[in-house]
């Protein structure tokens, strides 16, 4: 049972057909999902721990590797051209639940590193770019400490802002607040929020109703490494259509 | 870190008589540390014939340079002298995560300025050195102090760049020395088997240092590689090296490479030494890399790579900075240990410190004088070891990111 799928007018973000995944020890992580994301929509992934769902996003920049079906990002088919995995990674940002800030480097570095090595802009215009990101995720006057001097919602906010320096197409949010103490919760979301509104392409692996609710186009619910249901986030929390997401939703809400 | 504990009397019998038994314990060993130190004292002051120290000093710090070119050797002290007091003094004008202002001479340098100046004015003289000689030593430390004076006031303005690029004034001072202690570039060719005693050992070392710690690194990138060549020729070459005696090494050295190399190729006695020591230590280094590369988050280098950095480019800003951060104590572990395996040179018939001394004690006027010399050749290592640990210490605490905890 999916959605209505949206009107494509060019040709989608993320195409995943068939995807398929064995770890080397033998478990079949991914049992064939498929997944579709347009320009400019967000997609929240949720399922009980073990799902496959982390594993699945993770294939969409190679940080996990897949045997069966095929993934297209953003025109670009990941297989194992390794320029090709380069060409993708420029344009798919990716915010860890552990953040993984790098501790030796100051904030303002975190940010302009990649920009500067791999884009290979000028550092004046980096800087000038990552100020006002951090400008805009509200923790500018913390430009010059290092990681391990801030909050984990403020690490957070700034992994969220390393991203976005490179400028991608599309951001992939794995279990981004999971790991945060509950009130610095809402401050990340806010800034993920306000991406939403400003026409990003996300795609985010939450637990967050809240979230989902009010800034998801659709709900994708995975078990078991495959897709259970797909649906609209009111369709999906208010008339769930299978046992297996009512069982999710009665646990989690 | 919370405020020194103050020593107050007090706090020292709180401290070392808490108890009866921690009583009995300290006075144990406070009468066993104070006879034995005694003893020592008398017998230094007293008994001991210094006078086998007195006449070898040249001897046990150059070997058989010739001395109408022992000038190069005042020379490249005097660069290693300045190179100390800058690296000292530009250390000294950073701020350290935990204490943002420094103050110019702090506790700890005065103390070690202290014992420097001590050191300078007495050690010559009671080495019985001509007044010529002992005002070059008071020149070296006075030279050394001024530098880090100015470094240390001036700095904190050098810019980022100037500030790292620092630490390669070793390397280049390194090439430099070389040339000054064998010739070449115009200067007359001093063979390497005129070199000896302390001067050999620091070359010997050195050498095997600075080459060794590339090597090693790259041996542990290789142990961790996917390449399933790569990585299990590295395990290989670390297993073999770990598993044999250095002193086996060597003495196989000294044969093998004639073997191996093409004719004239093979480098004499005492590079054939320096390269096994290098092969050596490599393989020692690796392991502790391999351990500050395990340790390091697999989070980090997936950071790395989903912002678009390529592989080495990952491992150079990324994983490389905070795995050698980790694995540098164990790695300056392993550096003094090779500068004091360097000892076993002497048994392959090189005149390193220890080949010096004995080739000393041998001499039929020195006879039984051995607890001076080996006195003194300890004291020299210790000196050696203790600056390699007080710069490390010193790296460490300024390589450490800040963070809320500390």
């Amino acid at each position: 049972m999916t959605a209505e799928p949206k009107v494509a007018k060019t040709p989608a973000m993320i195409e995943a057909r068939g995807v398929e995944k064995w770890y080397p020890n033998g478990f079949h992580a991914l049992r064939g999902v498929d997944l579709t994301v347009q320009r400019g929509e967000v997609v929240v992934i949720m399922g009980p721990s073990g799902s496959g769902k982390s594993t699945f996003i993770r294939t969409f920049n190679a940080l996990e590797e897949f045997q069966k079906g095929s993934i297209t990002v953003d025109g670009i088919a990941l297989n194992d051209d390794l320029r090709k995995i380069d060409a993708i990674r420029r344009e798919v940002g990716m915010v860890f639940q552990q953040f993984n800030l790098f501790p030796h480097l100051s904030v303002l570095d975190n940010l302009t590193l990649a920009p500067v090595l791999v884009r290979k802009r000028s550092k004046g215009e980096v800087l000038n770019q990552a100020m006002a990101l951090l400008e805009r995720v509200g923790i500018a006057e913390q430009a010059h400490k290092f990681p391990g001097q801030l909050s984990g919602g403020q690490q957070q906010r700034v992994a969220i802002a390393r991203s976005l320096c490179m400028e991608p197409r599309i951001l992939l949010f794995d279990e981004p607040t999971s790991s945060l103490d509950p009130e610095m919760v809402r401050e990340v979301l806010e800034v993920m929020q306000g991406l939403a509104a400003d026409g990003m392409t996300m795609v985010v692996v939450t637990h967050e109703v809240g979230f989902a609710r009010q800034v998801a186009d659709r709900v994708v619910l995975m078990a078991d490494g495959q897709v259970v249901e797909e649906a609209t986030p009111e369709r999906f929390f208010d008339q769930p259509q299978h046992e297996r997401s009512r069982q999710f939703l009665s646990q989690i809400l | 870190m919370g405020p020194k504990p103050r020593l107050t009397p007090a706090s020292l019998r709180k401290e070392l008589f808490a108890t009866p038994l921690d009583g009995l314990v300290t006075v144990l060993l406070v009468t066993g540390l104070a006879v034995a130190g005694s003893r020592l004292l008398h017998w230094a002051l007293a008994q001991a014939d210094w006078a086998v120290i007195q006449a070898n000093s040249t001897l046990f710090a150059v070997g058989r340079y010739p001395i109408e070119h022992q000038w190069r050797l005042w020379l490249l002290v005097a660069l290693l002298a300045a190179a100390a007091g800058l690296s000292w003094g530009v250390l000294r004008s950073r701020p350290l995560p935990d204490r943002p202002i420094t103050a110019l001479w702090p506790g700890n340098d005065r103390l070690a300025t202290g014992i420097l100046v001590l050191l300078a004015s007495w050690a010559p003289a009671a080495l019985g050195l001509t007044l010529p000689i002992q005002s070059r030593w008071w020149a070296l430390t006075g030279l050394l102090l001024l530098v880090r004076w100015l470094a240390g006031r001036f700095g904190n303005r050098l810019g980022k760049t100037a500030t790292l690029s620092l630490p390669l004034v070793w390397p280049l001072l390194y090439l430099v020395g070389m040339v000054l202690i064998g010739g070449g570039l115009g200067l007359v060719t001093v063979g390497a088997n005129e070199w000896g005693g302390l001067l050999l050992t620091l070359v010997e070392a050195s050498f095997a240092i600075l080459l060794s710690a590339p090597l090693g690194v790259l041996l542990a990138l290789g142990r961790r590689s996917s390449l399933p060549l790569l990585r299990w020729g590295s395990i290989v070459y670390i297993e073999f090296i770990r598993g044999a005696p250095l002193i086996t090494l060597l003495f196989l050295g000294q044969n093998i490479l004639g073997f191996l190399l093409p004719g004239g190729m093979a480098p004499d006695r005492i590079w054939r030494a320096a390269w096994i020591l290098t092969f050596f230590s490599a393989a020692y280094l690796a392991e502790a890399v391999r351990s500050g590369l395990a340790a390091v988050p697999r989070g980090q280098l997936e950071a790395a790579r989903s912002l678009g950095l390529s592989l080495p480019q990952a491992l150079a800003q990324v994983v490389l900075p905070q795995a050698l951060q980790i694995a540098l104590p164990a790695t300056v572990g392993q550096f003094i240990s090779l500068l004091q395996d360097t000892t076993l040179l002497s048994l392959i018939g090189l005149l390193d410190l220890l080949g010096t001394a004995r080739s000393v004690m041998a001499n039929p006027l020195f006879l039984g004088k051995s607890s001076e010399v080996y006195l003194t050749l300890a004291v020299l290592f210790w000196c050696c070891c203790a600056a390699l640990g007080l710069g490390s210490r010193a790296l460490e605490r300024r390589l450490n990111p800040p963070s809320l905890g500390r």
